[in-house]
């Protein structure tokens, strides 16, 4: 019989939906899969070499964590809209030779650390929006598929990057920056806090309030969300604004931690926040996808690269691990879409 | 039978071009509060475009659109939403991932108060209740709005879809094909929901392939060939086979 | 009519976009041709006048290439010659080498100045160059059969390899009969300049440092945030760590960096390769220990000035087949005068 909120009114249209079993529950569950990978991994990479599970690994992998979580998030939005952003590695470098380049001049100028700084961000934040805003553009009016778009948009910033600094870092900018990322409370420095509370506030957005219902609307019938009135083109420049502006950032943390900007930081970035994303549970077609899965597929990326050097292999192999775990999340996400469920 | 009121939703030589093809040519329609008017047409005659025109969704190349006799322009279909019109599209009116609730709310969410409201901040538990409410309201009864439309079966997505139409209507409301995949039983239900529509005295557009529905349940029947009103009649002048004929063109004014 | 409007708006766009990346890439591998100057100098400098001399490499953005520039400018300036310089922006290596070299023979040079990405890919170019009567040199890496080349200039890998091994021997006090720790941040595993460096490192250590251990190497693939975590995790597994030798630029700034962050400047020595200005100035901070510059202006200069002999009909008796430059170490001690000469002004 049907569930008991369930009234019978004259013209019932019900029918008894078969409750899912315990099984499927648990394997559906992706985020509490991920949290097992990773304590394993933790378990396994401590046993091998037991300096692994200590605050300054904690510290270095937190340091790796933190920019890759601001575009794998960035990403992950786009992802459940049913889009693509592939220009996020590169806008990351982009941005933060933009950031680095007026940092130097302030710097030489004479301007404090402090606002320096804030010019820096803001510089970089700003250069990230406005990749955002071209993806954007190319996609609603220039009729372009994301995936045509953010391609274009990567080989420009890429492009741009190697032209403006002929190849060479941009530093010079103020000297005691770098201590910003000193670990401040256990192994989390200042940025990666702040990166924490971001992490928060997108998660409040995405679960919590419209913006988000309407980022999962349209990556799950873009036809009926505009049907329903919602403005789908407007949506989207917000989708990947919010994109780029995450790639700024994640470029102003990597100048932090290099002390400089280089032109060849972030490329290849975007294939770890796929990763990252599709890890957690997302499926590219859209209209699934959530913060904690990502999060912990950010967490599980940056702890397998630090865990394989720390033990002593070649951390090239990384590459092969996430293959598998990309193999598997991807088979686990076709598994439950057969079921008819979303995660 | 409810009186019919007057005209509340009217096009007068309304035509719509494709690049060269022309799909609507001088269509004319009008539609009464408190009726439904059947729209029957082979397929390629122009009902999707003329639903479509009357939607907001696409913009009608000339003519007009009067809602109240007055005239309006519909730039996207929220535009035509604001002023009343709900629409039912074939199959793809709902998102599969979300939920019940978020469905019936889609586009005009419940935000809560204050300042965490005006941030977007959405008032989920009200909402689902007053998605139960509404939907139990219109004679739709559905299980627990928590869970994803996609793992409802197809008559009760046809529900859900129909039960939004119908609660958030207050003018007129727009149903194609909204009896196709179900069963005798749930499309028995559709048309009654469609009655009690027309008892509160919004205007009903039905549009169907089923010829015996449109004959039981409509006031008049616009007939659409080839992108022109062939025939706009009551729906007593009809039976079966007349209607069919009209539709295909054997029978012709 | 709305459709229409929407389709011009994005053919505009593409097409601004395009014309931006064009340009992108346009200013970086176009060929760069310096006018030739009158009157400059004696006649004798001029020996090269009208003549084209053509350089091509890869990874044309590198800071190397860029000094080396510098110094391929000034001296075909000096001697009257028209100056092509062309390569792919930012890959080194002989799939995308190979079509330059054809675009430039198109041009018709008299002299071929020819990095080349592969020693053997590019020896089939050499063979076209010389039959169709252009002089071909070759600067920093060769082709495997030089018997066509007028002459060979490079920087040593190796001896810059060894000589870092002096820098860190030097830098943490190397004492025979006690234990040190080191480790090498490469970019690439292939790329001749990184396993060279490498063998000379590691060939100095054996020979004469015996106490020394490599304990780990990693490759960063020129980005210096994967050096950055190499090296944090590396100061992690390794409290005891004494020296890292950063393979190149990247290498350098992602070492520099995580010794910064984590207050260990000037406790671990550093020696990096490749004299970037911003490196150079973490000398004197003592971030770096010690940087190994090469001097790629000097090689082009040499390189013209070879090739202008032979074209303009002088004594090529004089020229010699190989033509090793030596590395400066630049560390703490060197002369400001030095250090000005060798960093790699762009």
């Amino acid at each position: 019989m049907a569930s008991t909120d369930v009234k019978t009114p004259d013209h019932p249209v019900t029918q008894v939906v078969a409750p899912t079993s315990r099984w499927k529950t648990i394997v559906g569950n992706q985020q509490f899969i991920l949290l097992v990978v990773w304590i394993a991994m933790i378990i396994g990479f401590s046993l091998k070499a037991p300096i692994f599970f200590s605050s300054g690994v904690a510290g270095n992998i937190l340091l790796d964590w933190a920019p890759l979580v601001l575009i794998a998030l960035g990403e992950l939005i786009v992802v459940i809209s049913a889009g693509i952003d592939l220009s996020v590695g590169a806008t990351v470098g982009f941005s933060g030779v933009i950031g680095a380049f007026a940092m130097k001049a302030l710097t030489s100028g004479g301007t404090g650390t402090v606002p320096t700084l804030v010019v820096g961000v803001l510089v970089c934040v700003l250069v990230g929006s406005a990749v955002g805003l071209i993806n954007a553009s190319l996609i609603n009016y220039a009729r372009l598929v994301p995936f045509i778009a953010t391609l274009v948009t990567l080989g420009a910033a890429s492009g741009l990057s190697l032209v403006l600094t002929k190849g060479a870092p941009i530093m010079s900018g103020p000297a005691d920056a770098i201590t910003l990322v000193i670990p401040w409370i256990g192994p989390f420095s200042k940025p990666v806090i702040v990166v924490v509370l971001i992490t928060g506030v997108i998660w409040a957005f995405l679960h919590k309030a419209r913006f988000g219902r309407y980022t999962y609307a349209i990556g799950s019938n873009a036809f009926a969300a505009r049907a329903a009135g919602i403005n789908v083109k407007r949506h989207i420049t917000k989708v990947y604004v919010l994109s780029g502006f995450l790639a700024g950032l994640a470029g102003f943390f990597f100048y932090l931690r290099l002390n400089g900007g280089a032109p060849t930081s972030g490329l290849g970035m975007e294939l770890d926040a796929i990763a990252a994303v599709v890890i957690g549970g997302a499926a590219l077609a859209g209209g699934v996808g959530r913060v904690s899965g990502t999060v912990l597929g950010a967490l599980i990326l940056t702890t397998v690269t630090s865990g394989l050097i720390i033990i002593g292999v070649d951390p090239q192999w990384k590459r092969v691990v996430v293959a598998a775990l990309i193999a598997i999340a991807a088979t686990l996400q076709a598994f439950r879409k057969s079921e008819g469920g979303a995660s | 039978m409810t009186e019919r009121g007057d005209v509340i939703y009217e096009v007068r030589d309304l035509s719509k071009r494709y690049g060269a093809v022309v799909a609507l040519d001088g269509a004319n329609l009008k539609l009464h509060a408190g009726e439904i008017l059947g729209l029957v047409g082979d397929n390629g005659a122009g009902k999707s475009t003329l639903v479509k025109c009357l939607s907001g969704a696409h913009q009608p190349t000339s003519g007009q659109i009067l809602l109240d006799g007055v005239e309006r322009e519909w730039r996207s279909p929220h535009d035509a939403i604001e002023a009343g019109v709900e629409t039912l599209y074939q199959d793809s009116g709902l998102a599969p991932h979300l939920s019940v609730s978020a469905n019936v709310f889609l586009g005009r969410e419940e935000v809560k108060s204050g300042i965490l409201g005006k941030m977007g901040f959405l008032a989920q538990k009200s909402m689902d209740q007053r998605a139960h409410a509404d939907l139990d309201r219109v004679g739709i009864a559905v299980p627990a709005s928590g869970r994803s439309v996609a793992q409802l079966s197809g008559g009760q997505r046809q529900a859900v879809a129909i039960g939004r139409a119908v609660a958030w209507a207050s003018r007129v409301i727009i149903l194609d094909e909204p009896t196709n995949h179900l069963g005798a039983r749930q499309a028995g239900e559709v048309l009654h929901v469609m009655q009690r529509a027309k008892e509160q005295g919004l205007g009903v557009i039905f549009i169907s392939h089923t010829l015996p529905h449109v004959l039981q349940v409509t006031d008049r029947v616009v007939v659409l060939r080839l992108g022109r009103v062939v025939k706009d009649a009551p729906t007593s002048e009809f039976n079966v086979d007349t209607l069919l004929g009209t539709i295909t063109g054997l029978i012709t004014e | 009519m709305r459709a229409s409007r929407t389709r011009t708006a994005g053919v505009i766009a593409v097409a601004g976009v395009s014309s931006v990346l064009l340009a992108a890439c346009g200013s970086s591998s176009s060929s760069s041709t310096v006018a030739a100057s009158s009157g400059t100098g004696s006649a004798a400098a001029a020996s090269c006048n009208g003549k084209k001399i053509a350089f091509v490499m890869g990874a044309e953005s590198d800071p190397f290439f860029q000094a080396m520039k510098v110094g391929a400018t000034d001296e075909t300036a000096k001697q009257g010659a028209t100056l092509i310089w062309q390569g792919d922006p930012k890959e080194y290596s002989p799939a995308t080498q190979i079509p330059v070299v054809d675009q430039v023979l198109a041009q018709q040079p008299d002299a071929l100045v020819l990095i080349p990405t592969d020693p053997d890919a590019l020896q089939a170019e050499v063979t076209k160059a010389v039959a169709a009567n252009v002089v071909v040199a070759n600067v920093d890496t060769h082709v495997t059969d030089l018997s066509q080349v007028l002459t060979f200039i490079t920087g040593d890998n190796a001896d810059g390899g060894a000589k870092a091994a002096d820098a860190i021997a030097t830098a943490i006090g190397y004492k025979a009969g006690t234990k040190y720790k080191v480790v090498v941040g490469l970019s690439s595993e292939t790329a001749t300049t990184n396993v060279a460096r490498l063998e000379g490192f590691k060939k100095a250590i054996a020979d004469k440092y015996a106490g020394v251990e490599i304990v780990d190497v990693a490759y960063s693939q020129s980005k210096p945030e994967v050096a950055n975590t190499n090296v944090n995790n590396w100061l992690t597994k390794y409290p005891d760590l004494n020296g890292i030798f950063a393979i190149d630029g990247t290498n350098g700034q992602g070492a520099a960096a995580a010794l910064q962050a984590k207050g260990l400047t000037g406790k671990i020595a550093l020696v990096g390769y490749d004299a970037y200005p911003d490196n150079v100035k973490l000398i004197k901070t003592g971030v770096f220990t010690a940087l190994v510059a090469q001097d790629p202006a000097t090689e082009a200069r040499q390189a013209v000035d070879a090739v202008c002999t032979k074209l303009s009909g002088g004594d090529v008796s004089g020229i010699k087949h190989e033509v090793v430059i030596p590395n400066v170490v630049l560390d703490k001690n060197s002369s400001d005068a030095d250090l000005q000469k060798y960093t790699y002004v762009a």
